[in-house]
C-alpha cells in the first residue's frame, strides 16, 4: 500500500470565522463604505494587470481593468474579470489540514493554524538537523511566494524551483542570456505594437491573453503589420497573418536556420549593426550554409519558395521585424537552440531598442526592506544542466526519487499544482512517495494538496497584501496588491503565514508585524505613501527617452565578449553546438498523432477550471483533429474518446472530439487545464482531458533541463476499460 | 437643439480575438444570469486545409432602426427610446416572446425572471458617460459605440478603407452593428 | 467547408428557438375553432328565417346543435385564452396587454379584438339559447333586448370569427425571422381549418337530418383548407432559400411524417372521401369523420408551431 494514499476528501468542518488578528483589519480601504472601487493587481494568470474591484453590499461584484496601470490600460481579459468567480469559489479551502490516520486510514482532519505551524516547524526541524536544510525545495508559482522565500532563505533553504522556468520560458531566458547577456524578461521587453513584420512561432497571442502583449499584438495588425505565423495549428493569430505557414511539429529549428542562411547569404541583414555589434557571423554563415530553403522544405513540409519569400520580408522590414521569441517554448528539447536561433535572427534583424524589436525595460526602483541574514548557509542547488540558472522542477522530482547527491526530503509547493504542471505524472507521484513532509499552499484543492501532510489555504489576491510590484516595464511602474475583501473562512494571506511559520521556527522578528507599515516603509523611500497607493493601486514612470538606441549609440551587452554572440563560445566551451544545429523530431509511431498542447483565453492553465464563472463559456477542452484523418479514423465531432499515449497511458478522463481543418493531418492539439480529477474540485473534475496524463516522455534540453513535451503520440479509444 | 443620439457599434473583426472578455464583463456588468448571455463571440473558418480564413466576431443585440421585436411587441415593452438604442421596459413586459419569434438575430431570451431581455449598448451607463461594459473591457479595441449622428466623424474614422458588413441587411432591419473585415 | 463555432448560450435560441409549447398549439386550434364557429353559427343565423334575408320572418328555433355552437365559440375562446396565458411569463403583467395598443404587432390587435368578440359573440349565444337562461331573468331581459340588433350582431360576429381565425395564422406569419412561418398565406390555411374543425364540431352535435349538411359543410372547409395550403406550400417551395429549406424540412424532412399522415392524409384527404362516400350513400356516417378533421386541424398547430421553431433562423 502507498504510504501516501490521495486523499479527496477534505473533512467537511466548516469554520467560517474571519482571520482573527490581522493588523490591517482596520484598513481604511476595508473600513470605507459598503459600496467601494478598489485598486490592486489581478492573480488569475502572472501578468499582474491592474484591477479595480468594485464591491458592492460587502461583496466584490465586478473587477474592470485598472485604467492607469500599465499592464491593463483599463482592459482586462476574460480571465480577470472572472477573479470573483475564485473569490467566491464554493470548493475554496478553508481550513488549515493535516493528514492523518486513523484506524489505518488516512484522511485530512481540519486543524487550527498553530496546530498546523507547528507540526510544519517540528517536523522541518527534524528533517533539517538530519539531512540539512538543502534537503528542503520549495516550488512555487505567483507574486505571493516571496514571503516563503525570503523566509526558507533566512533558514538556509535555497532551493527554489518555479515549473514557469523548465516548464515554460527558460530556454528563452537561457538562450537570450547567452545571446545577449539578459533574459527578455516577464512582460517581455518586446515593441510588438510598432513591429511592422512580426513572426510568431507557435506563440498563440490571443488565445494565450496576456493583456497587454494581446494589446500590442492587435495593436500590430490593426497598423497593417505583415504577420507571419508558423504553428501546425490555424490559431487564432495565425487567422490574422498574411502568412501562415502551417509546419511540420518540430521542424521549427530548420526553418529559422533558413531564414538565417537567406539573410546572411543576401545580405539582407543589418550590415552596420552585425558589424559593430555581434561576434560569430561567420561561423554562422559556416554552419547553416546546408540549410538551403529547399532543404528547410524537405523538413518542415513548407515550400521553399514561402521560406525564401518569408525570409526576404524580414530582410525587407529588417529593423523593423521580429521574431517572436514565444513564451512557453518547451516543445521537443532542442528548445534553448530553437530560442538561440531566434536570437541570432534577432540580431541579424539590428531591431534591438529599435522601434518594434527587441527592447530593455527598466523596473520603478523601489529599495527593498532588507531581511536579516540567512543562518545557516548551505551551498545552494546545482543543477547537472550546466546553464539551468534555477533549479528545473523535474530534476528536483529525479533528486526526490533517487537521493542523489543528496536527499531531499520536505517540498513546500506553493501555488503549482505539479501533478498537472510538471508531465511524467508517475514521476512525480513516485517523488512525493519519498518525501517525508509535503506542504501544499494553495486557494483551491488542487491535485497536489490531496498529497500533501499539510494543507495550508492561503486566501485569493482579493483578500490580501502582498510585496509591492517593481517589475520591470516600458513605463516602470509600483502597483499595489491589497485586500478588497477581508480573507473569507480560516484563510490567511501568505506574508501572514510566513511571518506565523517564521515565528514556529525561531525568527520572530524576521518579519514586520505590521503588513501596511512595512509597505508604506517601502514607500515611503521614494517619496511614496501606502496610503497613495491604496488610492491610485499603481504609479508609474513615464517611457525612459533611452528606449529605443540611438543610431550610432555604443553598445555593451553582458556576454563575455562584451557583444551579441551570434555564435556562442559559452555554448562551446559547455560542450554544446555554438551556432544551431537541427535534428528532425522523433516521428509518431505508426496510428499515432502527435499531441500538443496549448492556452486558451479564459483559462489559466488548470488554475481557472474550477472557476465556474470562466467554465461557463469554456467548461472543457476539446481535442482537435484534422477534419479528414479524423473521418478516416472513424472519428465524430463531438463525441468522447480516451486517448491512449505511445507508452500506454490512457488519459484519465474521456475528451471531446472537435474536427477541424485548422490543424495538420499529423497532430492533434489540446488546451491545457482540464481533466481535473480531484472530486474535491466541484465543477471541474472530470471534464476535458489533461494533457499531462499522456505526456510521459519529457525531451530534456541538455542545456537548461527544460522539459520537452511535444514528442508524445496520442491515438483514440472509446472503451471506458484501459 | 442638438439632434438625438443614434447609438451604433463598430467591430473591427481584424482587432478582435475571439477571447470573450467582453462576454464575461457584461455577465458581470449586467448580472445576466448562469447559462444566458447578451453578447457572444463567433469564430467563423472558411476553407480547407491550409487555406482558410478566420472571422472573429463579438454580437449582440442589433439595435434595428426598424426593430421587428419592437413591431411584434404587444405592450410596448420593447421600444426605441429615441437614441438610436432598443430597449426594454421590464414592467411592460408579459414574457410573452413574440419578440424572441421577432429576432432574426435570435439576440434576445426570456430572463428567469420572467421578462425578456438582451443587450443594452449599457444604456445605464451610457447615462453615465461611460462606455458599454465590452467596450470598456475589449483588450484588443474591437468594440467601438459610436453616435451616427455625431457628425464628428468617428465612424468615417473607424470605417475609412474598410470593408463593412452589417447582418441580414437584406430584411430591411438597418441593423446597427457594423463589423469591418 | 464552414466552421462555426460560437459561445452564444441563451436556450431559448438555441440550439434553435424554443418559445412555444403545446400551449400556444392548443390556443392557436381553439382560437381557429371558436372563430369558425362564430362564422358558422353566425352565418347560419343570417341565412334562416328571421335573419338576413327574411328579416320579417319569425325567428326560428335555432336546434340544439347550433345552440351549443353558438355557446361553444366564447367558451372554447377562453379555454384558449387560459392556455395563452399560461404561456406569459409574466402572468401578472397580463393586463399590460390593454395600456398599450401596438398596430404593427398582431398579438396586440388580437388582445384588443378579445374585447369585441366575448361580448358580442357572448350576446349572440345568450340570444340564440335564450331559452336555457329561463330562471336568470337579468339574461332574459338583456337577451330580448339584444334581439332586435340580432342580424346586425350577426353581421358583426361573422366578422369577428373571420378575423380571429386569420388572426392565429398571421400572428405567426408576420414573424418573418421565422421562414417557415413567414407566410400571410398562413392566415388562410387557420382560417379554413378553423372553418372545417368548426364544421367538424357542428357535425358532431348534429341531430341525423342536419349531419349531412354539416358534413357537406365541412368538406367544403377543407376543401378551402386544402387549397390554402397548398398555395402556402407551393409559396414557401419558390420563395428564398431559407424559405424554401424551411418548407423542404416540413414535406420532407424530420417533421414531414407527421404533416402528411395527420394533417394531409388523415385530416384532409381521408375525411373527404369519407364525407363524399356518405353523400353517395357509399358508406355510413361514423363520428371518425369529424374527428379525424378536429385531429388534423389540432396537429397542423402542433406542426407548424413546432417546426416553425426547429427550422433555422432567417438567413
Amino acid at each position: 500500500m502507498k504510504r501516501r494514499q490521495f486523499l479527496k476528501i477534505s473533512s467537511a468542518l466548516f469554520a467560517s470565522a474571519a482571520a482573527p488578528g490581522l493588523s490591517w483589519e482596520n484598513s481604511p480601504v476595508l473600513a470605507a463604505p459598503e459600496e467601494r472601487v478598489v485598486p490592486s493587481i489581478c492573480e488569475l494568470c502572472f501578468w499582474r494587470c491592474g484591477i479595480q474591484a468594485q464591491v458592492k453590499e460587502g461583496r466584490v461584484a465586478q473587477i474592470t481593468g485598472h485604467p492607469k496601470h500599465p499592464l491593463s490600460n483599463g482592459k482586462l481579459c476574460p480571465r480577470g474579470v472572472g477573479g470573483t468567480g475564485l473569490l467566491y469559489d464554493p470548493d475554496r479551502l478553508r481550513q488549515p489540514l493535516i493528514r492523518e490516520e486513523v484506524d489505518g486510514k488516512q484522511q485530512f482532519r481540519p486543524a487550527t493554524w498553530d496546530e498546523a505551524l507547528d507540526l510544519i516547524a517540528e517536523r522541518l526541524g527534524y528533517l533539517t538537523a538530519f539531512y540539512g536544510t538543502e534537503s528542503v525545495a520549495m516550488f512555487n508559482h505567483g507574486f505571493g511566494a516571496s514571503f516563503f522565500k525570503t523566509l526558507f532563505k533566512a533558514y538556509g533553504i535555497h532551493t527554489f524551483s518555479a515549473p514557469s522556468y523548465a516548464q515554460c520560458r527558460g530556454p528563452r531566458q537561457e538562450a537570450f542570456k547567452l545571446t545577449y547577456g539578459h533574459g527578455l524578461g516577464s512582460p517581455e521587453a518586446l515593441d510588438v505594437a510598432h513591429s511592422k513584420c512580426l513572426v510568431l512561432l507557435g506563440t498563440h497571442l490571443g488565445e494565450n491573453m496576456h493583456n497587454t502583449a494581446v494589446q500590442d499584438f492587435t495593436e500590430a495588425v490593426a497598423r497593417g503589420c505583415h504577420l507571419i505565423v508558423v504553428d501546425p495549428r490555424f490559431s487564432t493569430a495565425a487567422g490574422k497573418a498574411r502568412e501562415w505557414l502551417p509546419i511540420k511539429p518540430g521542424t521549427d529549428l530548420a526553418l529559422l536556420l533558413s531564414w538565417i542562411r537567406t539573410l546572411i547569404e543576401e545580405e539582407l541583414y543589418d550590415r552596420d549593426f552585425v558589424e559593430v555589434n555581434t561576434v560569430g557571423l561567420e561561423e554562422v554563415r559556416a554552419a547553416v550554409a546546408h540549410a538551403t530553403p529547399e532543404w528547410a522544405a524537405a523538413q518542415t513540409g513548407i515550400r521553399a519558395e514561402r521560406i525564401l519569400a518569408t525570409a526576404r520580408d524580414l530582410g525587407r522590414y529588417r529593423n523593423e521585424a521580429l521574431v517572436h521569441p514565444g513564451r512557453r517554448v518547451v516543445w521537443y528539447g532542442d528548445d534553448t537552440q530553437r530560442e538561440r536561433a531566434i536570437a541570432i535572427l534577432n540580431a541579424l534583424l539590428g531591431n534591438y531598442r529599435h522601434p518594434g524589436g527587441l527592447l530593455r525595460f527598466s523596473g520603478f526602483s523601489v529599495p527593498s526592506v532588507k531581511f536579516p541574514e540567512e543562518k545557516n548557509a548551505f551551498a545552494s542547488f546545482s543543477s547537472r544542466f550546466p546553464l539551468a540558472s534555477a533549479p528545473p522542477a523535474n530534476e528536483l522530482v529525479e533528486q526526490t526519487v533517487s537521493g542523489d547527491p543528496y536527499p531531499i526530503k520536505a517540498w513546500f509547493v506553493y501555488g503549482t499544482n505539479l501533478i498537472h504542471a510538471l508531465g511524467d505524472q508517475a514521476r512525480t507521484l513516485q517523488a512525493i512517495e519519498a518525501l517525508d513532509l509535503l506542504v501544499a499552499i494553495d486557494v483551491l484543492p488542487m491535485e497536489i494538496t490531496g498529497y500533501a501532510d499539510v494543507v495550508l489555504p492561503e486566501c485569493t489576491y482579493l483578500e490580501r497584501y502582498d510585496d509591492l510590484d517593481t517589475r520591470s516595464y516600458r513605463t516602470p511602474y509600483v502597483a499595489l496588491r491589497q485586500p478588497v475583501v477581508k480573507p473569507m473562512y480560516d484563510s490567511l494571506p501568505g506574508h501572514e503565514i510566513a511571518r506565523r511559520l517564521a515565528g514556529k521556527l525561531g525568527m520572530p522578528d524576521l518579519f514586520p508585524d505590521d503588513m501596511e507599515a512595512y509597505l508604506d516603509g517601502r514607500l515611503q523611500q521614494v517619496g511614496l505613501s501606502l496610503q497613495q497607493l491604496q488610492v491610485e493601486g499603481v504609479v508609474s514612470q513615464p517611457e525612459p527617452e533611452d528606449l529605443y538606441r540611438q543610431p550610432a549609440e555604443p553598445l555593451r551587452f553582458r556576454t563575455p565578449s562584451g557583444k551579441i554572440e551570434l555564435a556562442s563560445a559559452q555554448l562551446a566551451q559547455a560542450g554544446f553546438d555554438a551556432v544551431p544545429r537541427y535534428t528532425p523530431p522523433p516521428a509518431a509511431p505508426p496510428g499515432y498523432f502527435r499531441l500538443l498542447h496549448g492556452r486558451a483565453p479564459m483559462h489559466t492553465f488548470g488554475r481557472t477550471a474550477n472557476n465556474r464563472m470562466l467554465g461557463e463559456l469554456m467548461p472543457e477542452n476539446e481535442l482537435w483533429v484534422n477534419a479528414v484523418t479524423g473521418k478516416d479514423v472513424g472519428l465524430k465531432s463531438g463525441e468522447y474518446v480516451y486517448l491512449v499515449n505511445q507508452d500506454g497511458v490512457r488519459s484519465r478522463t474521456p475528451i471531446k472530439v472537435r474536427l477541424t481543418e485548422r490543424i495538420r493531418p499529423e497532430a492533434v492539439y489540446m488546451a491545457h487545464g482540464f481533466g481535473h480529477t480531484d472530486p474535491r474540485l466541484k465543477f471541474a473534475a472530470g471534464k476535458g482531458a489533461s494533457d499531462a496524463d499522456l505526456i510521459t516522455h519529457l525531451s530534456l534540453d541538455p542545456i537548461m533541463g527544460g522539459t520537452g513535451m511535444n514528442n508524445n503520440f496520442v491515438t483514440f479509444t472509446r472503451s471506458a476499460e484501459s | 437643439m442638438s439632434r438625438p443620439r443614434k447609438y451604433a457599434m463598430v467591430i473591427d473583426t481584424r482587432r478582435c480575438v475571439a477571447c470573450s472578455a467582453c462576454v464575461y464583463a457584461c455577465k458581470a456588468e449586467n448580472e445576466v444570469p448562469e447559462g444566458y448571455c447578451r453578447d457572444w463571440v463567433v469564430q467563423l473558418v472558411e476553407g480547407s486545409f491550409p487555406d482558410l480564413t478566420l472571422t472573429n466576431r463579438s454580437e449582440r443585440c442589433q439595435h434595428c432602426e426598424s426593430a421587428p421585436c419592437v413591431a411584434n411587441c404587444p405592450t410596448g415593452a420593447s421600444y426605441h427610446p429615441g437614441d438610436g438604442t432598443v430597449q426594454i421596459d421590464r414592467d411592460l413586459c408579459t414574457g410573452c416572446k413574440a419578440c424572441l419569434a421577432a429576432c432574426p438575430y435570435d439576440a434576445r431570451y426570456i430572463h428567469p425572471e420572467g421578462y425578456a431581455d438582451k443587450c443594452s449598448f449599457c444604456q445605464h451607463r451610457l447615462k453615465e458617460g461611460l462606455q458599454p461594459a465590452c467596450v470598456t473591457v475589449c483588450p484588443t479595441q474591437a468594440l467601438t459605440l459610436v453616435d451616427l449622428n455625431a457628425n464628428d466623424g468617428a465612424f468615417e474614422r473607424l470605417t475609412a478603407g474598410r470593408e463593412v458588413q452589417r447582418d441580414k441587411v437584406h430584411l430591411g432591419t438597418d441593423p446597427k452593428l457594423f463589423w469591418l473585415t | 467547408m464552414t466552421e462555426i463555432i460560437s459561445n452564444k448560450l441563451n436556450p431559448n435560441v438555441l440550439p434553435h428557438l424554443d418559445i412555444w409549447t403545446w400551449d400556444v398549439a392548443l390556443y392557436l386550434f381553439l382560437g381557429g375553432l371558436s372563430g369558425g364557429l362564430l362564422i358558422l353559427t353566425s352565418g347560419k343565423l343570417l341565412l334562416q328565417s328571421g335573419g338576413l334575408l327574411h328579416p320579417k320572418a319569425p325567428p326560428r328555433d335555432p336546434g340544439l346543435s347550433l345552440q351549443v355552437a353558438a355557446l361553444l365559440a366564447p367558451v372554447l375562446l377562453g379555454l384558449g385564452m387560459l392556455f395563452l396565458f399560461l404561456d406569459l411569463e409574466l402572468k401578472l403583467h397580463v393586463w399590460r396587454f390593454y395600456t398599450n395598443f401596438n398596430p404593427t404587432s398582431p398579438m396586440s390587435w388580437g388582445s384588443w379584438m378579445l374585447l369585441g368578440f366575448f361580448p358580442l359573440s357572448g350576446l349572440q349565444a345568450l340570444i340564440v339559447c335564450r331559452s336555457w337562461f329561463s330562471s336568470v331573468p337579468l339574461l332574459q331581459r338583456l337577451a330580448d333586448q339584444a334581439m332586435p340588433y340580432r342580424n346586425a350582431l350577426a353581421v358583426a360576429n361573422v366578422h369577428l370569427g373571420a378575423g380571429i381565425g386569420v388572426y392565429t395564422g398571421i400572428l405567426l406569419s408576420t414573424f418573418y425571422a421565422r421562414p417557415l412561418w413567414s407566410s400571410s398565406v398562413l392566415g388562410f390555411v387557420f382560417l379554413f381549418s378553423g372553418l372545417s374543425s368548426a364544421a367538424a364540431v357542428l357535425t358532431l352535435l348534429s341531430s341525423e337530418e342536419e349531419r349531412l349538411g354539416h358534413a357537406q359543410l365541412m368538406a367544403y372547409a377543407m376543401a378551402m383548407e386544402g387549397f390554402a395550403l397548398t398555395m402556402y406550400l407551393v409559396g414557401g417551395l419558390t420563395s428564398t432559400g431559407s424559405s424554401r429549406s424551411a418548407m423542404w424540412e416540413l414535406v420532407a424532412g424530420g417533421h414531414a411524417p407527421w404533416f402528411w399522415l395527420l394533417d394531409v392524409v388523415g385530416g384532409l384527404l381521408v375525411p373527404l372521401l369519407l364525407i363524399t362516400l356518405i353523400a353517395l350513400r357509399k358508406v355510413t356516417y361514423a363520428p371518425l369523420v369529424p374527428i379525424l378533421t378536429l385531429l388534423g386541424s389540432l396537429s397542423l398547430r402542433f406542426l407548424i408551431v413546432g417546426a416553425g421553431q426547429a427550422i433555422s433562423t432567417i438567413s
